[in-house]
C-alpha cells in the first residue's frame, strides 16, 4: 500500500469514527480528536490527515457518499427512465446513510455557517452533478445548469424532509421526493411551451434584412 | 493527460495545471465554437439569399462539426459548459446579423477578425497541450479550418468593408474579452 493510499485509509477510518461523535459534539476539532483516540490514531496526526480542519471531514463524507451512490446505482442497473434513475440515486444515497442522520444534521448546521457557504455550494454541486451524470445526462448546453439547479432544490428539500422523517423505511420521504420531481417536470413542460411560443415570433433581423434588400432594388 | 504544462516555459506558479487546465480549455473552445455557429446563423438570417451565402454556409457547416466534436470531448472529460452560453448565443447572433446588415463585405470582415483571434487562441492552447495528444489534435484540426475561414473571408472582400479598421478592431477586442470570460465562467 502506498503512502497516499495509507493516508486515505486513515482518513476514512477517522471519518467513520467521527460519525459517532458528531451528533453530540458537532463537526469540530474536538470530535475529530475523540475519533482519533477511538481508532488508535495519534490525535496529533489529525491536523495532518485533515489539514483544513473539520470541513475536510465533511467534504470527505459527502464525496464518499457520492461515490457509493454511483456504485450502488450501477449495481442496481435496472432499465429506468431518467427521472426514475434520479429518484433512485437520491434514495440509494440517503438509504446508505440512514444510521447517521444525527451526524448529517450536524454537518448541515456546520455548512449553514456563512463562512462555509463556498464549501456547501461545492458539495451540493458535486452531488447533483454526480446524480445527473449517473442518470445518463450528457447535456452540453445551458440545460446543464437548469437541470443541476432544479435538482439542487429537489435534493436539498428531500434531505431536510428525510432528516425529520419518522415513517417506517422513510416511505414518506420517497413520496415527498416523487412529488417534488413531478413538480419540476411540470415546470419544465411550461418552460418548453413558452419557448415554442417565443420561437414563433418574427425574427427582427429578418425584417431588417428585408428592408435592406428593398432599399437596394 | 497528467502533466499538460511541464514542457511549457510560460508556466508560472499559481497557473492551473493538469485536469483543471484541460477542462478550462474544453469549456472555452466549446463556447467559442457555439458562438461561431451563432455568428453564421445571424449572418445567414440576413444574407440567406445573397451570393455570399455560399461560403458562409460552407464555414457554418464546419463550425457545426467542431461544435459536435467539442461536445463529445466535453462529455468524455466531464468538463462543464460555460455558464454564459445564452450570452454567447445572443451576442454571436447579434454580431453576425448586425455585420451582415452592413453588407456582405462587413460580414466577411467580421469573420476574418474573429478567426484571427481564434487562430491565436488555438495556437496558444496547442503549445500547452503537449501531454494530451487527443485534445491537441482536435485543437490543431479546428485551428486549420479557422485559418481557412480567415483566408476565405479575405478572398471574399473583407478588406473592402466600410470602416474595416475600426470594425475589425472592435470585434477582435470583443472576441478576446469573450475568450477570457468563457475560460472562467
Amino acid at each position: 500500500m502506498s503512502a497516499e493510499d495509507n493516508r486515505q485509509a486513515q482518513r476514512e477510518r477517522l471519518l467513520d469514527a467521527v460519525l459517532a461523535h458528531a451528533p453530540f459534539e458537532g463537526w469540530t476539532a474536538r470530535a475529530l480528536e475523540a475519533a482519533a483516540r477511538d481508532t488508535g490514531i495519534d490525535p496529533a496526526l489529525v491536523s495532518e490527515l485533515f489539514p483544513g480542519g473539520p470541513g475536510e471531514a465533511v467534504e470527505l463524507s459527502s464525496t464518499r457518499a457520492d461515490r457509493r451512490m454511483v456504485e450502488d446505482l450501477e449495481a442496481a442497473g435496472a432499465a429506468l427512465k431518467t427521472t426514475e434513475r434520479v429518484a433512485l440515486a437520491i434514495r440509494l444515497r440517503l438509504d446508505r446513510n440512514v444510521a447517521h442522520r444525527a451526524a448529517i444534521r450536524q454537518a448541515l448546521s456546520f455548512l449553514a455557517l456563512p463562512v462555509h457557504a463556498p464549501l456547501a455550494t461545492r458539495l451540493l454541486y458535486r452531488t447533483v452533478d454526480a446524480i445527473w451524470y449517473a442518470a445518463g445526462d450528457r447535456s452540453t448546453d445551458f440545460n446543464f445548469y437548469t437541470k443541476r439547479a432544479l435538482l439542487a432544490g429537489v435534493y436539498s428539500a428531500t434531505l431536510l424532509y428525510w432528516l425529520a422523517d419518522r415513517s417506517d423505511g422513510q416511505t414518506e420521504s420517497w413520496a415527498f421526493l416523487d412529488r417534488r420531481l413531478a413538480d419540476v417536470l411540470k415546470a419544465g413542460k411550461l418552460a418548453r411551451r413558452a419557448g415554442d411560443i417565443a420561437g414563433r415570433l418574427p425574427n427582427p433581423f429578418r425584417i431588417l434584412a428585408g428592408l435592406r434588400q428593398r432599399r437596394r432594388s | 493527460m497528467t502533466n499538460t504544462t511541464a514542457d511549457s516555459e510560460e508556466y508560472l506558479p499559481g497557473d492551473l495545471s493538469g485536469d483543471d487546465l484541460v477542462q478550462r480549455f474544453i469549456r472555452v473552445d466549446h463556447a467559442g465554437e457555439y458562438g461561431a455557429t451563432r455568428i453564421y446563423d445571424g449572418q445567414l438570417a440576413v444574407l440567406g439569399r445573397d451570393p455570399s451565402a455560399q461560403p458562409i454556409r460552407h464555414m457554418a457547416a464546419q463550425e457545426a462539426q467542431h461544435l459536435a466534436a467539442f461536445e463529445r470531448v466535453m462529455v468524455e472529460r466531464r468538463a462543464r459548459p460555460s455558464a454564459l452560453l445564452p450570452l454567447w448565443g445572443a451576442a454571436g447572433y447579434a454580431l453576425g446579423a448586425a455585420t451582415a446588415l452592413l453588407g456582405p463585405q462587413a460580414a466577411m470582415a467580421c469573420t476574418q477578425a474573429v478567426e484571427e483571434v481564434i487562430d491565436e487562441h488555438y495556437a496558444r492552447q496547442s503549445e500547452r497541450l503537449g501531454g494530451d495528444p487527443a485534445l491537441k489534435s482536435l485543437v490543431d484540426a479546428s485551428r486549420a479550418d479557422e485559418i481557412e475561414h480567415r483566408d476565405l473571408a479575405r478572398a471574399h472582400g473583407a478588406e473592402e468593408a466600410p470602416g474595416y479598421g475600426v470594425l475589425t478592431g472592435a470585434i477582435k477586442t470583443g472576441s478576446r474579452i469573450a475568450i477570457w470570460l468563457a475560460e472562467r465562467v
